[in-house]
């Protein structure tokens, strides 16, 4: 089963995606914080991250940083409400971006597509064990 | 319309170890590792870069950074000028993680936030330890005119030495079709069968191109994180428009080179000797600028032989020969001493009848009187670094004790 974390400061959110992505056979956890999930990306070791961008505390930009120079192939999904991000160029660095919208369904195929490509890198990998590694 | 060098960022990469440099990078990172007398290698790009329009520069520094930083702080604030250009030194901050940079795309990376104030329309990335005279206006404008993503400068080099390169290969209009690392069978440029084009190392980004594949590159685990191995490669593979620009056909003086160790260092060094000198340093057009260590008058005292050398500030020879040398600020050579083919970095001073041949002697050593250092390379590998090509080093810090002083005469 893909674990998922779910970073975003409200809880009402959280609450939703939760039960949205549990629906779907995933395996979830949440985070209100760019702190708390970097702790929860090394303890629950997920294969995805949909992160939120304006957090009090450490904010999702920043996490991204952190992820990034620990497991640049983690897929991370940044969503935020604002479109206007789209210009910190360190976004550019998640591998997709999805504002939030009361139709779920852009983000639901955008972790969909990112665990299948995920997911398809790894077999590729596995049956080819001489590229390991290089 | 054309746009200018003002609406391009540069950045220097000047973070370099250096190890095969070693012992002039023992102290200093290589961009500011003494050449030629009065320069510090980086004054070269910076000198391109004043005579090229392009004012405004980050510097990015890591190993060993605060002799360069001083020098670029003592010597280099002819880019202060508000609202046109400015020099800006930038160490490593940690920013994204407590990491070094792990590679000069890496270096970039960290640094996203200069180009994300700024959003300068190409960035151009140049390395901080490479000597040589380039007007870059050229290298935009043909940057500019193709509509490149990328253009990398390329340099031809004898076919027979390609594989010491990264080698570009082109179609006859210019668009790179292949990156070949140290191939050990180069394939030869279009129309010149005696020569290949190795890259530079010198780029122009658009800097959309620049930022996706920095951020595409720093997700792959599997990456080295190097322009040369990683970046330009993915974005041909890509389908990308790389441009290869043809810095030997564009230059008048086509020269270049790569101070990557220090046989480099050595050969380079003596080709400002030449006559007439490869890299013309008195170009009234095109001179490269310094700060000297020393304002001194150098002086030739009577009884000198001083022959096709190099002379800096606040020199001073006295009844001694000086021949085929590069001396740096305040360097001394006393009574009856002789150097010959050999390179002294600032204030080395050459004790009474000391004989030098074929030595690089790192800034502020003392030569006991009387010492033999070239002459016999058994003896000289027991103390000194000797080079692949039999070079003797002498690094800084040598004792000064007598018993030591005995042992190199």
């Amino acid at each position: 089963m893909a674990r998922i974390l779910i970073v975003d400061d409200e809880k009402n959110q959280r609450l939703l995606y939760r039960e949205d992505f549990e629906e779907q056979g995933y395996e979830v956890r949440t985070a209100e914080n760019g702190l708390e999930a970097l702790r929860l990306v090394d303890e629950f070791l997920p294969h995805l991250v949909v992160l939120d961008i304006s957090m009090p505390g450490m904010d999702g930009m920043e996490a991204l940083s952190g992820i990034l120079a620990r497991y640049p192939d983690l897929p991370v999904v940044l969503h935020t409400a604002y479109s206007s991000y789209r210009d910190n160029f360190m976004s550019w660095s998640a591998h997709a971006y999805v504002v939030k919208s009361s139709d779920r369904e852009e983000l639901f195929s955008t972790v969909r597509r990112l665990l299948d490509e995920q997911a398809a890198k790894k077999n590729q990998a596995g049956t080819k064990p001489a590229e390991v590694g290089e | 319309m054309l746009q200018g060098p003002s609406d391009t960022l540069t950045l220097i990469l000047a973070g370099g170890k250096g190890e095969r440099l070693y012992p002039l990078t023992k102290t200093r990172t290589k961009p500011a590792v003494p050449f030629g007398g009065v320069y510090r290698i980086i004054d070269f790009p910076l000198s391109n870069c004043l005579h090229s329009g392009c004012e405004r520069i980050f510097v990015l520094v890591q190993h060993l950074s605060a002799p360069l930083i001083r020098h670029l702080w003592r010597g280099w604030n002819v880019f202060h000028r508000p609202g046109r250009g400015n020099l800006e030194v930038i160490p490593p901050q940690h920013k994204l993680a407590d990491l070094w940079y792990r590679g000069t795309a890496d270096a970039i990376f960290h640094n996203l936030d200069l180009l994300q104030g700024l959003r300068p329309r190409n960035v151009m990335i140049l390395s901080g330890d490479h000597v040589y005279r380039m007007n870059y206006r050229r290298f935009l404008a043909a940057h500019e005119e193709s509509g490149a993503h990328v253009t990398l400068a390329g340099v031809k080099v004898p076919l027979e030495e390609g594989n010491r390169f990264g080698l570009l290969e082109n179609d006859p209009t210019g668009w790179i079709t292949a990156f070949r690392e140290k191939p050990e069978d180069p394939a030869p440029l279009p129309g010149d069968p005696d020569h290949c084009m190795a890259s530079m190392g010198i780029y122009i980004f658009q800097t959309e191109t620049l930022v996706k594949s920095l951020t595409k590159d720093a997700r792959n685990p599997s990456s080295s994180h190097d322009f040369g191995k990683d970046i330009l490669p993915a974005l041909l593979d890509e389908g990308a428009r790389l441009l290869a620009y043809d810095f030997s056909g564009n230059e008048e003086v086509p020269y270049w080179r790569d101070i990557g160790t220090v046989d480099a260092y050595y050969r380079a060094s003596m080709d400002l000797l030449k006559d007439p000198s490869p890299l013309n340093l008195w170009d009234p057009e095109w001179p490269f600028l310094c700060h000297p260590d020393s304002s001194l008058p150098p002086r030739i005292g009577e009884g000198t032989e001083c022959r096709s050398d190099i002379l800096s500030p606040g020199v001073r020879l006295e009844k001694c020969a000086v021949t085929g040398s590069v001396l740096g600020p305040g360097v001394f050579v006393g009574p009856g001493a002789r150097v010959e083919d050999s390179i002294l970095l600032q204030d080395v001073r050459v004790g009474p009848g000391a004989v030098l041949r074929r030595c690089i002697v790192d800034a502020g050593v003392r030569i006991p009187q009387g010492a033999a250092i070239g002459l016999d390379p058994e003896k000289d590998k027991r103390l000194f670094t000797l080079s692949p090509s039999g070079l003797t080093l002498v690094p800084t810090g040598l004792p000064s004790e007598e018993g030591f002083s005995e042992t190199l005469i």
